[in-house]
């Protein structure tokens, strides 16, 4: 066994097991630099099947795309710091199903796929071969995918913006009830004292 | 053989620069204050400090990621400078995505940068990690944006490619605004000046506020280490690198190195920080757009002349 080998195991190992924690932490950031992880180890070994920009692109578009992930739930979630333990699986049965059905569904490809076993030729301009992919026939698909993404940030920014789904942002906000729609769990503002003025 | 020679420049090009970095931060301040009798002492006397002083601990931290926050930072620092090269040739890690791998070091120093200020579990930190990631990001992609400006001429995302390419003229010719939006990042990602957003004074600290003794040193010295690399990547991607007449190519590098740094510690103490709203709509409004235009124009020109 040689020192690729090794590498690849050590890779994949800590792939397969950061990528198990994220869904056994019990914090949400703890969750996404996790993830973050795994995708790290992953990139890495997609650096070592000799595709450089694809690897490397991995990991500096999940870094950003974590870290996003962490901006984000200050803007929609009710535990913004992510440090209080919370629960971080739900739908058990689904996710049971699905998780073994995509198990399933992966190990038969990987069994009844022949994989080609022709080495990358180490002169190949492999960087140069798939930009002229990415922005030649490939094109449609690409941008296809850049406009959607697009939209979901536009509209993820409109959710979060002074006018978001949870009413004007200046209006301040009301805390959850300790029981579904009960009354707002804390301290309750004295109606017209203080700065906030009523005006009718 | 190329790669050992490459590595021990590294470890060399590293210690000077982290020297120079130290006395810079130490004594630019005072020089600019008009104190001429700054002494070389000072950074040593504040590490040995540091090192004495007694460790505090907040309650319930995450211990483990506040402890590989700063190692991890001081990490990127170095990926980044072994993707740059010395020479013809002489580069620790011969990339041929060498930006898209700065690019990662970038991405993953807000990363750093967060995970320091979240784990300590305390209110200014968390504000300053927050923060931090919110001017941090626009401020990475437009340094992406100039970075891909200054491969467009070199058809290559390697750095060596992009540094052969500019034996006609330097990129700073090219994308003048560029190198000031780049040297902004540098900036923000080396935690100083007017980009500063993590561990200002107006948070007590920020996401160093609840940090004392070795680990504030080993955080301070990650910090330096990251202002080395940002130097050298911008001296390599904006001013030709190692190109230069009679000298050797190594210390034409560490000499343009050596001006950005300056620039960048003289920037750190001239220039004042914005409140952050402010700063978030500057560069999204502003340094955004600016750095699609100088994209544009670098690639109407080589579209047209190249």
């Amino acid at each position: 066994m040689g020192l690729t080998d090794l590498l690849f195991l050590a890779l994949s190992a800590i792939a397969i097991v950061s990528g198990w924690r994220v869904f056994a932490t019990d914090s949400m950031v703890r969750a996404s630099f996790l993830l973050l992880l795994s995708f790290v180890a992953v990139g890495l070994i997609i650096v070592m099947l000799a595709a450089p920009y694809i690897g490397v692109a991995t990991i500096f578009m999940m870094a950003v795309e974590m870290m996003v992930m962490a901006l984000f739930m200050v803007m929609f979630m009710m535990n913004p710091a992510g440090l209080n333990p919370m629960m971080m699986v739900h739908q058990h049965r689904f996710s049971i199903a699905a998780g073994v059905l995509a198990f399933a569904g992966l190990t038969a490809t990987i069994l009844f796929t022949s994989f080609p076993e022709i080495p990358v030729d180490p002169a190949a301009p492999i960087v140069h071969d798939l930009g002229i992919e990415l922005l030649g026939p490939s094109m449609l698909i690409f941008e296809t995918a850049g406009v959607t993404l697009l939209a979901t940030m536009i509209g993820s920014v409109i959710l979060s913006s002074r006018s978001g789904r949870f009413g004007m942002a200046d209006q301040g906000s009301r805390p959850p009830g300790l029981e579904l729609d009960g009354e707002p769990a804390g301290r309750q503002p004295e109606a017209g004292g203080g700065h906030h003025h009523h005006h009718h | 053989m190329m790669e050992l020679i490459a590595v021990l420049l590294l470890l060399v090009f590293l210690s000077m620069g982290f020297a120079g970095a130290a006395l810079a931060d130490g004594m630019l301040p005072a020089l600019i204050a008009g104190q001429a009798r700054s002494s070389w002492r000072r950074p040593i006397a504040e590490a040995a400090r540091l090192l004495t002083t007694q460790r505090i601990r907040t309650e319930a931290p995450d211990a483990l990621l506040w402890f590989l926050a700063p190692t991890l930072y001081l990490a990127l620092a170095i990926v980044g400078l072994a993707v740059i090269p010395f020479g013809p040739g002489l580069v620790t890690i011969p990339s041929e995505v060498g930006i898209v791998v700065w690019g990662s070091c970038e991405a993953l120093t807000i990363v750093a940068v967060f995970m320091f200020g979240w784990s300590a579990n305390a209110p200014l930190p968390l504000i300053g990690a927050y923060r931090y990631v919110a001017i941090a990001l626009p401020a990475m992609l437009l340094s992406m944006f100039v970075l891909i400006g200054a491969a467009l001429p070199a058809e290559s995302l390697a750095f060596t490619e992009i540094v052969e390419a500019q034996r006609t003229v330097w990129n700073v010719v090219r994308q003048p605004a560029g190198l000031i939006l780049f040297l902004m990042l540098g900036l923000a990602i080396s935690l100083r000046g007017p980009f500063d957003y993590a561990g200002p004074e107006d948070l007590a600290g920020g996401t160093t506020a609840d940090v004392s003794g070795p680990s504030l040193l080993a955080w301070k010295v990650a910090r330096l280490a990251m202002l080395v690399s940002v130097s050298a990547v911008t001296a390599t991607a904006f001013l030709g690198g190692y190109l230069g007449p009679l000298l050797p190519g190594f210390v034409w590098l560490a000499l343009k190195t050596a001006l950005v740094l300056i620039a960048l510690v003289a920037a750190g103490n001239f220039f004042a920080r914005m409140p952050p709203a402010r700063m978030m709509g500057v560069i999204w409004t502003m340094l955004l757009p600016l750095s699609f235009l100088m994209l544009l124009a670098v690639g109407t020109e080589l579209l047209l002349w190249g």
